[in-house]
């Protein structure tokens, strides 16, 4: 089926298709050992104006070869063997200058890490410039204001001032803006962007994709779209080519694919993000309303001073929420919006400016740290990065004995079969007992680091990103393990995460979090099938789900905010509600009206004057 | 805001100058070692001893002492280091503010011509063995560093003192001066303006001494730039190794940036790096040129210092350390002003 479909791909008349790639093996020299082949035998053609996503794990070359298009490696590779027909013609056989000069006008390239990819000793300016003078033959000055109207093109405000802005001095977001500005100035044929938005918020994917999807398809151009998430090919890409172990496995149309994939990897990680899900549906429900709450925040506020200046960082603003036993919370919002804050404050690990944590109907937030160590074994935290959370000179096994020293009077032989009880619940084989962190593959690494947290039988944990760090396979099996732990244990969760698909799976109730406020709280239904507040909306309106149902791209309106979120520091704050200046349903009065957190009638709760008052519709959401 | 931090640089490096000038203070007195007995003899008479110290000020508490040194409470009447004296040296009895003025321009002046050739020479150098990993000039650079890094220096200046001035004089070939100071004895030095002999001569008009000058320097700054070339070298290849592996250079390639700019690129952000180290190299050189110096008979700053702490001359020990850390500090902050000025990613 796979051979066949390539087949049938590079049998067609090759000048129809823009790019065509044969029999393609790129080679890394290894100083001992065998060389290693990153890519060999890719065969691929793309059509213009298609938009293919090449996938795949990590370290399967997909970025190797989206590179090799270009004809460049990343030294010390070298292009071994095949053929990269551009338009018909051979790059690998083209002289310097020429490839040169097709680079960036006919080719464009969007990197991942947009603020490593710019010089950071050079104006982004220049760097516009400098390409721009690259392909045409213009002076200082005029490519100079080129750059500048390119910036305004993809939307940075005051471009102006930005373009004499150093790399560090942006954003991702903006740098990523800046880098599409470079591809898209020439309007290149062909377009290769190497997972774009990893690292951005959802909201900015969002934005950035459609600019670069609407600019693509005025222009025709084509876009071959390297990523991991299965979420942006759904919703952007045309075809699907999946590789492994540096060649092509599986190269289909996206619904076919969604619908019936054919080789082992794809069907792997469609079906686990399957399972996942009807394991969250199966569990939800068993959560005992009435059961009195294991931990209630009330009014918890963070503010962070800034040396040498009057004002404050804004971390969190009176964050009111409670969980019950076995019910897991789920926290979400973009970078900056104070939810790892929330995470850290409530175990005290930052000590919260004010408020009141009521645990186990104590006021944690006020008792003595000494004390308070004996807390410590019933609330615990995984990290988002497993090996950074891990001792790297130490065992599992002295990982998993240390809190159990601490917090339990077991004998030793009775830690010993702890030990093994632990490893069997998060699914570590026995022969990992005394393996190192670094021997262990990051999946297992963070199995290591929730059979450390469950060790002391806690009642709560607070999962911090737990899967942020993992591959999308990874990430759909941690899920997993993590509701079948709350399944078995009874452990109340909360669930931080960028992520809303993870938190979809996983979350019985969702708190939405915006510039350090709780904008909504709801059950998950309530959040994900009608979200109310306009942030909400937009938030997940603007997330990629892996379904090829109601693609993004299909849509008549993309709901979206525009801009960026502003940095929480007093003198940038809105006066009144502080989405104010992004929403999309925004009235005058929003301006100087402070927000309150309103309870619904269908008990949820948001903070939003207009949708208390019933002044905004309540339709179901986009996706 | 430049300003701002120089002040407070400065501010911060007069507070070091005072920190080091008690340390050396302190720890030269708590010496085992009696200066007085050095300049009487050991058959000096009690009378003559006892006299010495009382004319050297050893008598007093070592606070009082401190005080007639800084020219605070001075019980001598002596000004001190307030009022802009290093004092005099119990050896020669001239002052030492004018023998470290005399001595330290010799020295400037040998480690600045080698370090700036040095860096010159590095960059290039470092850049193509950077550029192409086993090349010709990583071939070369990996074979010079091994044989200058494996041999100190004062064995490749006797080494050059062997082969180009005896053996090429033996075999009649133009071979250079004998080892012997800055200038031909039969040659007046111009009376100094700068301290730098190259300099000076240039300004009073003398290429007579000029150029027996530059012959007289040859040697000696070959030899520093021999020997301190190899680890700018070897900086410049490593950064720029790091650098072409970039995303930046990896981005501006696939941008189809010429390959001169993207050269600039790389050399832009391989630069700063070299140029702390060269700085590095420099403030370590003022006192650790001394095996050269010795070797040429230059006379510089090293040599002083080291005739001074032989001679346990306490006030010239003082001085000199006190100005070559002046000078460090001030090569520091230069350093560090044009490195914020190269990237600004470095705020003041």
């Amino acid at each position: 089926m796979v051979a066949e479909t390539n087949e049938s791909m590079v049998a067609g008349s090759s000048s129809e298709n823009i790019l065509e790639v044969r029999d393609l093996s790129v080679r890394f020299p290894i100083v001992e050992g065998p060389d290693v082949f990153a890519v060999r035998d890719f065969n691929l053609a793309v059509k213009p104006g298609e938009f293919v996503g090449l996938m795949g794990e990590p370290g399967c070359g997909k970025s190797t070869a989206a590179m090799s298009f270009l004809g460049l490696v990343r030294p010390p590779g070298v292009i071994e063997t095949g053929q990269i027909n551009f338009a018909g013609d051979d790059i690998l056989k083209m002289d310097e200058e020429t490839v040169r000069q097709m680079r960036g006008r006919d080719i464009g390239m969007i990197v991942q890490n947009p603020r490593y990819s710019l010089h950071p000793m050079m104006r982004v300016g220049d760097q516009i410039a400098n390409v721009y003078r690259a392909h045409n033959d213009v002076g200082k000055r005029e490519a100079w204001e080129h750059a500048v109207s390119m910036l305004r093109m993809v939307g940075i405000n005051d471009p102006e001032r930005r373009v004499k802005a150093y790399a560090h001095e942006l954003s991702s977001g903006m740098a990523q803006r800046v880098l599409i500005a470079i591809a898209l100035s020439s309007q290149p044929k062909l377009l290769i962007a190497d997972e774009p938005t990893s690292g951005l918020d959802v909201t900015i994917q969002a934005q950035f994709l459609d600019q670069m999807w609407d600019s693509c398809r005025q222009a025709s151009s084509a876009v071959v779209l390297v990523t991991q998430d299965l979420g942006i090919v759904a919703n952007y890409c045309d075809r699907v080519v999946i590789m492994h172990e540096g060649t092509i496995v599986e190269d289909a149309d996206v619904y076919t694919f969604f619908e019936s994939p054919q080789h082992e990897y794809s069907r792997r990680i469609l079906q686990l993000q399957r399972e996942a899900q009807e394991a969250g549906d199966a569990v939800l429900g068993k959560i005992d309303r009435t059961a009195p709450p294991i931990l209630e925040v009330k009014d918890m506020s963070k503010l962070f001073p800034i040396r040498g200046s009057e004002s404050k960082v804004h971390a969190v603003e009176h964050a009111d929420f409670e969980l019950r036993p076995g019910e897991c919370l789920g926290l979400v919002g973009e970078s900056g919006s104070g939810k790892t804050t929330i995470g850290r404050c409530v175990l005290r690990l930052v000590e919260p400016t004010q408020g009141e944590i009521v645990f186990q109907e104590r006021n944690i937030a006020e008792i003595r740290p000494n004390e308070f160590r004996k807390f410590r074994g019933d609330l615990q935290i995984v990290f988002q990065d497993p090996l950074d959370s891990l001792n790297p000179r130490w065992t599992v096994h002295q990982v998993l004995s240390e809190p159990l020293k601490l917090h339990t009077n077991l004998s030793p032989e009775e830690k010993e079969q702890r030990i093994s009880e632990l490893l069997n619940l998060v699914g570590l084989e026995p022969s990992m007992r005394f393996a190192l962190p670094r021997e262990m593959s990051a999946g297992r690494q963070q199995r290591a680091s929730i059979a450390r947290a469950i060790a002391s039988n806690p009642d709560f944990i607070v999962l911090d990103e737990p899967t942020s760090a993992l591959t999308p396979e990874t990430t759909a099996e941690i899920i997993q393990l993590l509701m079948d732990l709350s399944a078995k244990l009874g452990i109340a969760y909360l669930f931080i995460s960028h992520d809303l698909t993870t938190v979809k799976y996983i979350c019985h109730r969702v708190v939405v979090l915006y510039l350090g406020q709780i904008v909504e709280v709801g059950t998950k239904d309530q959040v994900f099938n009608q979200p109310r507040h306009p942030y909400s909306r937009a938030l997940l309106s603007s997330h990629l789900f892996p379904d090829t149902a109601n693609r993004r791209v299909d849509r008549e309106v993309r709901e979206t905010l525009e801009g960026e979120i502003p940095s929480p520091i007093t003198e940038n704050l809105p006066k009144g509600c502080y989405l104010y200046g992004r929403c999309p349903s925004q009235v005058d009065k929003c301006r100087d009206l402070p927000q309150e957190l309103t309870k619904l009638d269908d008990g949820r709760s948001v903070r939003c004057w207009r949708v208390a008052e019933g002044d905004l519709p309540d339709e179901p959401a986009a996706h | 805001m430049v300003w701002r931090f120089i002040a407070k640089r400065v501010a911060i490096a007069l507070l070091q100058l005072i920190g080091i000038s008690l340390v050396v203070f302190f720890l030269i007195r708590g010496l085992d070692a009696d200066p007085v007995a050095r300049i009487v003899g050991l058959n000096a008479t009690e009378e003559a001893v006892k006299q010495a110290t009382e004319s050297l000020g050893l008598h007093e508490h070592q606070l009082q002492q401190l005080g007639n040194y800084l020219g605070i409470f001075s019980s001598s009447g002596k000004p001190g280091i307030v009022q802009g004296t290093l004092g005099e040296s119990w050896v020669t009895g001239s002052s030492i503010l004018e023998e470290v003025t005399r001595f330290l321009p010799i020295t400037l002046e040998l480690i600045t011509y080698a370090l700036i050739i040095a860096f010159l020479l590095a960059m290039p150098l470092g850049m193509s063995s950077g550029t192409r990993p086993g090349g010709a000039a990583d071939r070369f650079t990996f074979v010079w560093g091994l044989f200058a890094g494996s041999q100190p220096e004062f064995w490749w200046g006797l080494m050059f003192v062997f082969v180009f001035f005896f053996v090429f004089q033996q075999a009649g070939w133009p071979s250079a001066p004998a080892p012997l100071g800055r200038l031909n004895p039969f040659l007046t030095a111009p009376e100094s303006i700068t301290g730098f002999i190259m300099i000076d001569s240039l300004l009073r008009g003398r290429f007579d001494v000029w150029i027996d000058a530059g012959k007289h320097l040859m040697l000696p700054v070959f030899t520093l730039v021999f020997v301190v070339s190899g680890p700018i070298v070897k900086m410049v290849r490593q950064n720029m190794l790091r650098v072409l592996r970039s995303d930046y250079i990896l981005y501006a390639r696939s941008a189809g940036l010429p390959r001169q700019k993207v050269a600039r690129y790389a050399l832009r952000a391989a630069l700063a790096p070299a140029m702390t180290l060269t700085a590095i190299i420099y403030g370590f050189l003022l006192g650790g040129a001394v095996p050269v110096e010795l070797i040429y008979s230059l006379g510089g700053i090293g040599e002083y210092s080291i005739r001074s702490i032989l001679n346990l001359d306490f006030p010239a020990i003082q001085g000199t350390v006190l100005v070559i850390a002046m000078v460090s500090l001030v090569i520091y902050l230069a350093i560090d002003i044009l490195h914020a000025f190269l990237d600004p990613r470095i705020a003041f």
